[in-house]
């Protein structure tokens, strides 16, 4: 996988060159392409793993504490990747600098985002702490109780709102035309969008092994569905950065 | 592949512009009509006006014939279902040979191992040395065996709990007296299917089920064959099922029969029992009987009305307890009292299935004599729960017999009871020994003449029946040295249990070539519906629905020129279909019938297979040939197929679990939250933001609307301890709580609002509607809140100054008047109703008329809403409160599912349907029902009715059981109509497509139900999970074929016709 990226860094810069017209729908946001950047970019779902599975023992023996103890380690991850990989909201907006920056190679657009990053990042923390409460009404939706286990549902969709909503925040903003293509489901695949959609799934298909009769310490809520949203993640997130990046659910990217 | 949205989304939404060419559409399909009665406005031609009158009626008469053709096509699937059904049943439902043998006195089965005076007599005892004389037989329905046990603290104590000690206390008090067991019951526990267990000491196997509501005599040899046999004169009191098994068999002028399924009366079988038994035991009356047999109801009774946690049900065991008391004292020495339960019951007070707490019952010996004894000195007190030392039912058959000196039935496989035989000083080994012998050779001499009636080889392997019973010979002859009676008893014992397994497990054997067949038709017949709702995108007649199109058509036709034909193809094509299924099946029908019936082989299972496999492969290659239908149109060409896919596939999967088949209700949940949400998410790509807004308001609406009905619970007993019950006022009660009284008022006050907003989105609240929906739904909905809070009135003794007879009357008259309004006045109603719309004239020149038509572009949905409102009112009488908050809920899903589909353009998909299907099946859950035999809510059968009366008890508890794949049934057309206008072309073919993806839904459960209960036919959970759930699948499916075909399809035919009569026919 890494050497695909070292070697399409010149493909990879002309997909943004297509973007001039800010009207058309969005487009996909390409990672930073310093080294350092890629490095983190591919280290970062083998953290998130990693810690997954050394927590998981923990996880199982007491949901609620250790994904609120895991909160901490998680979000300083993603703001780490968010903060390395991704390019800050708005710093799209100035493109014409970014289509200069490949001569330049380091810490571009730095000087742009700066005081831009520590605001994204903040931003993107409320707004992602906010919705996880739509996103806990929807586990509840869904079958999640209603009444008891609120830490367990809350905390879980934190975890997921973490995974797969911050990101978003942090490189697409508040704009409501990315928003809305979002949640209809047309955003281009990138690491952002193809992260949310796994985890999505992931947390639907985490909910199979809930009803079956196995007596299971880990098939307690809600230890299914955060699996399913660590893998789904970490999977999605793959393939949105590489095999379906750029591609829209639906083929078509006119509807 | 989505056909032209413009034209059906512009009708949807009529704007200004539109109004005109509707307006201008309205005053042509006028001029039609008025053509027919001469008129005086002066028009083109009246011979033009007399061709279009021709048209018209040419139309109509071409609609009323595809109707049939269409009604025919659905029956002959339903025929074809019922074959795939009744193969698989009758392979699957285990069948028993009958043995015609009787034992007799004088031949015991061997030599009996003691000697006494009188042998082989009926004054000394056949078998065994008769101890008593006299026996009477009290047969407490449902006497599970807890409520017999004290419970000493008070605050673990149920309301059932030390309401009837006496038992308890007689077994403790004077063991040689009296003795309590637990008694366990084989399933099926029904009432019936006991009784029969209980005389004839054999299992009973499940196909006999059925005929609970219909008992037929027993013909093989049982107990009470024996007593009469032997000259004993039996007097029968009580629950008159007794009478239909038994027929002739009692004394005429002693005994009493009772109505045995009117649940709601907890006493009048009780006492009538009380009342004629005591006379009995009089010292003078003694000579008029040998053996008295009361069977009580009460408690039964109890269990069903309120379930065992009721103040009621401790009433009927203190009753209980009083009068055994009173029994033991007037009872001689002679004389044996039993008394027994001959099931128990679940946690809402039902029975039927095989859960612990339905087979544990209680049995209670006791004389006056101390003939009573324990071997060991650890049994001297009653076992605590009913899992330790338990006996089962078939073993009072061998006990009773050898007690009172008759032979053992000669299907016996039951072992005589150890207390009853090891003597006041618990060491009678001999006498055991002895019993146990006689019974193991009669279990024997059962087992040899089965096996050869079957033509089947014993075993002879070590710890096989065989090689047991040469153990025990062994014993015997070794007695010559020294005599073990201990180990022969142990011995015999052993022999006995082996049998019983072995013959349990033969009997579980199962007729795999049948259920093979049952398997390929049912899967044949879901082919033939795939087929039939596959299409390309030239086969979307909805695409037809284009106003200057059916003009342009209309003026051709009116020329006299033949429409195309390729337009009309699917109009001819379940002509085609119906033609091609029926001959070819009653051709292969009368050939295989007539070799079956040359050849005497009595295989008609088989010619039924043949003709069926027949009839649908013709229809498939007619499908496949001339229809245009290929399997390649079968794979989804988008999302909403493969969401469809999905559904359908991972439930039919989840059915080879028994945990996804336990938890189906909260599974279908989840699938109706996807699909809500996803729905969501697709609205938002809709251009316009009204549609967005409003495809994401009925999308959540949707969601929320079936998390809010989830709280309608009833857990199964697998679902313990993680479900809560909230169906009934508590997990142990079967009323309704007084505070969910709230659900049927806020139903009255809520829903006919919410229907009423949905009709004036389309400005449809017109017509009919206003009048119905305000002055008639409403109403009734208010009578069926009534209705309840006299239920609760009554349940809680709230009402005390009315009589009970005027009470009852009061009571059912209502629910009389609520059905009366929802069904037949309903149904007047809609047949006659005109259009929901309303004309306005606006402006007019001494020329032409403006005519504005208000909810013309709901037209066929707007009236044919009435149908589904009547349906969901009955349903929401009869699904008592919760239920009937759940059955409203799901109407508003309903109405918001046919709005989003509309939104989301997607009413041609296979989504719709599916989503419909499985919110069916989701409100038979919430509608207090499980995919077990003891969720049948037998009681409903009296909410409109005093006593069970045919065909309508089983009519209204079908309505009960199946309320919500009923009400989804019926609303199904809703999906298709809503939001179209009269000029939507192929009303009724669009509607049996989605009837035929519909129907393929429920056949495909049916189809997997049947396929894994086929495959795990041996699997521990069979009888509790997976064959309920295939009996659910398989009667859902015929429910909702019948229902189509008497209620749908019949209900589209009228509307169409209503519309048609008003704007012309659509064609």
């Amino acid at each position: 996988m890494s050497q695909v990226s070292k070697k399409g860094v010149t493909f990879a810069v002309q997909e943004p060159a297509k973007t001039n017209e800010t009207d058309s729908p969005s487009q996909a946001v390409q990672t930073i392409t310093s080294p350092e950047a890629q490095a983190l970019r591919h280290a970062h779902p083998a953290i998130v793993l990693a810690l997954f599975v050394f927590r998981f023992r923990a996880l199982v023996a007491d949901p609620v504490s250790t994904m609120q103890s895991s909160l901490p380690v998680i979000l300083a991850l993603q703001a780490a990747y968010t903060i390395v990989c991704l390019p800050a909201a708005g710093s799209q907006g100035a493109k014409p600098s970014r289509k200069l920056r490949p001569g330049e190679k380091k810490k571009a657009g730095s000087e742009v985002a700066g005081p831009n990053i520590a605001v994204t990042t903040l931003v993107a923390l409320v707004l992602s702490i906010v919705s996880a409460g739509a996103l806990h009404m929807l586990l509840v939706l869904f079958g999640a109780p209603f009444l008891t286990h609120l830490p367990h549902t809350f905390f879980c969709s934190l975890h997921l709102s973490l995974l797969g909503l911050y990101p978003l925040f942090y490189m697409r903003g508040v704009s409501g035309k990315d928003w809305a293509e979002i949640l209809s489901a047309r955003a281009p695949f990138d690491e952002g969008f193809g992260g949310l959609v796994g985890a999505c799934v992931g947390a639907w298909l985490g909910a199979i092994p809930i009803p079956l009769d196995w007596d299971r310490e880990w098939q307690k809520w809600p230890v299914t569905i955060l699996c399913g949203v660590y893998a789904g993640y970490t999977v999605g997130k793959l393939i949105g950065g590489t095999l379906a990046f750029g591609k829209r659910f639906g083929g078509a990217d006119s509807s | 592949m989505p056909p032209l949205p413009a034209s059906r989304n512009a009708k949807s939404k009529p704007s200004t512009t539109d109004y005109k060419k509707i307006a201008a559409e309205w005053a042509k399909a006028k001029r039609i009509k008025d053509s027919e009665d001469v008129t005086n406005i002066p028009k083109p031609s009246n011979t033009d006006d007399a061709r279009r009158a021709t048209l018209e009626r040419r139309r109509k008469s071409a609609f009323e014939t595809r109707c049939s053709w269409t009604v025919g096509f659905w029956i002959w699937l339903l025929f074809m279902h019922l074959t795939g059904i009744v193969l698989f049943t009758s392979g699957f439902l285990l069948t028993r040979l009958v043995l015609d043998e009787r034992s007799e006195c004088a031949t015991p089965p061997i030599e009996p191992l003691i000697k006494w005076s009188g042998s082989s007599t009926i004054d000394g005892g056949c078998w065994h040395p008769k101890t008593f004389d006299k026996a009477v037989i009290v047969v407490i329905d449902a006497l599970r065996y807890d409520f017999t046990v004290p419970v000493e603290d008070d605050s673990k104590a149920e309301v059932y709990h030390n309401a009837f000690p006496f038992l308890y206390q007689s077994a403790v008090q004077s063991p040689n007296n009296a003795f309590l067991l637990p008694f366990i019951a084989d399933p099926p526990t029904s009432t019936l299917q006991r009784l029969k267990g209980l005389t004839t000491g054999t299992l009973p196997t499940f196909i006999d089920l059925g005929s609970n509501f219909a008992g037929t005599a027993i013909e093989e040899d049982n107990i009470l064959m024996q007593l009469r046999e032997h000259g004993k004169r039996i007097v029968h009191l009580g629950d008159d099922t007794w009478t239909s098994l038994f027929p002739d068999y009692f004394q005429p002028n002693l005994s009493r029969a009772y109505d045995s399924f009117n649940v709601w009366d907890l006493h009048t079988v009780d006492n009538g029992v009380v009342d004629h038994i005591f006379p009995l035991m009089e010292p003078e009356r003694r000579g008029e009987w040998d053996i008295t047999i009361g069977h009580l109801l009460g408690v039964d009774h109890a269990g069903h009305r309120y379930g065992p946690n009721h103040p009621a049900m401790t009433a009927k065991l203190e009753q209980m307890d009083t009068f055994i008391r009173q029994l033991t004292e007037k009872i001689d020495e002679d004389t044996l009292l039993v008394v027994m339960g001959d099931h128990g019951m679940d946690g809402k007070g039902d029975h039927g299935g095989e859960s612990d707490d339905e087979v544990e019952a209680a049995l209670w010996m006791y004389s006056k004599r101390p003939v009573f004894g324990r071997t060991h000195v650890d049994f001297a007190t009653p076992p605590a729960t009913a899992k330790t030392r338990p006996v089962n039912q078939i073993d009072l058959v061998p006990t009773l017999s050898l007690l009172l000196g008759i032979p053992i039935p000669y299907n016996n496989l039951g072992r005589p009871i150890e207390e009853a035989f090891a003597g006041p000083e618990g060491s009678a080994w001999d006498r055991l020994a002895a019993a146990s012998g006689v019974t193991s050779a009669g279990i024997k001499r059962y087992q040899a003449s089965y096996f050869k009636a079957r033509g089947l080889q014993q075993s002879s392997a070590p710890g096989s029946p065989v090689s047991l019973w040469r153990d025990t010979e062994d014993l015997v002859n070794g007695f010559a040295k020294s005599k073990n009676w201990a180990a022969l008893y142990t011995a015999y014992t052993a022999f006995q249990k082996e049998t019983l397994t072995i013959c349990k497990d033969l009997w579980a054997r199962f007729n795999v070539p049948n259920m093979v067949l049952g398997i390929a038709v049912m899967a044949l017949g879901v082919v033939v519906l795939l087929l039939y709702v596959s299409r390309d995108e030239d086969d979307d007649f909805a695409v037809l629905d284009d106003v200057d199109l059916d003009l342009a058509e209309e003026t051709l036709e009116l020329q006299g020129v033949s429409a195309d034909a390729d337009v009309t193809s699917y109009k001819t094509l379940i002509k085609t279909l119906v033609k091609s299924g029926v001959l070819s099946g009653l051709a292969i029908g009368l050939v295989s019938s007539a070799i079956v019936a040359f050849t005497d082989s009595d295989e008609w299972f088989w010619a039924a297979a043949a003709a069926a496999i027949g009839s649908m492969t013709s229809v498939i290659v007619t499908l496949l040939s001339s229809g245009g239908k290929g399997f390649l149109n079968l794979i989804p060409g988008n999302f909403w197929g493969w969401l469809s896919i999905i559904f359908a596939a991972s439930q039919s999967i989840g059915f080879a679990s028994n945990s996804y088949t336990i938890w189906e209700d909260s599974i279908s949940l989840f699938f109706l939250a996807t699909f809500g949400i996803t729905s969501a998410i697709a609205a938002l790509r809709r251009p316009s933001v009204r549609e967005q807004t409003m495809g994401i308001y009925h999308s959540l609406l949707f969601v929320v609307l079936s998390r809010v009905a989830s709280f309608s619970k009833l857990c199964r007993e697998e679902q313990m301890p993680y479900c809560k019950s909230t169906y009934y006022s508590s997990a142990t009660s079967s009323t309704s709580a007084p505070w969910q009284l709230v659900v049927p008022f806020a139903v009255f006050l809520i829903l006919p609002s919410i229907i009423k907003s949905y009709l004036q989105a389309s400005r449809s609240y017109e017509g009919l509607a206003p009048m119905w929906v305000g002055y008639v739904f409403r109403p009734a909905l208010l009578l069926s809140a009534g209705y309840w809070t006299l239920d609760a009135a009554s349940n809680s003794n709230w009402l005390t100054s009315i009589s009970e007879t005027t009470f009852k009357t009061i009571h059912v008259s209502i629910a009389q008047v609520v059905l009366a309004l929802a069904l037949v006045a309903g149904s007047t109603a809609f047949i006659w109703a005109p259009p929901c719309v309303s004309i306005l004239t606006t402006s007019a020149n001494n020329r032409t008329a403006q005519v504005t038509v208000l909810g013309y572009g709901n037209t066929n949905g707007a009236r044919y809403l009435l149908l589904p409102i009547n349906i969901a009112c009955a349903c929401i009488l009869l699904s008592k409160p919760m239920g009937g908050g759940a059955i409203a809920i799901m109407l508003w899903q309903v109405l918001a599912l046919a709005e989003i589909l509309d939104i989301n353009d997607i009413a041609a998909e296979t989504i719709g349907p599916v989503t419909l299907a499985l919110l069916g099946n989701y409100h038979y859950f919430k509608t207090g029902h499980q995919a077990v035999l003891s969720s049948i809510q037998w009681d409903s059968a009296f909410i409109p009715l005093l006593t069970i009366r045919y065909p309508w008890s089983p009519i209204v508890v079908s309505l009960n059981h199946y309320a919500g794949q009923i009400l989804a049934c019926v609303a199904l057309p809703l999906l298709v109509l809503w939001k179209t206008s009269p000029k939507r072309k192929g009303a009724l073919e669009s509607v049996s497509r989605a009837l035929g993806i519909f129907i393929a839904y429920y056949a495909v459960e049916s189809l997997a139900t049947m396929a894994w209960a086929g495959h795990l036919r041996r699997h521990l959970m069979l009888y509790r999970v997976f064959s309920p759930r295939f009996m659910m699948a398989a009667t859902i499916l015929l429910v909702v074929d019948l229902v189509s075909i008497t209620i749908t399809l019949l209900g589209v035919r009228t509307n169409v016709l209503a519309v048609g009569e008003v704007f012309g026919f659509a064609d």
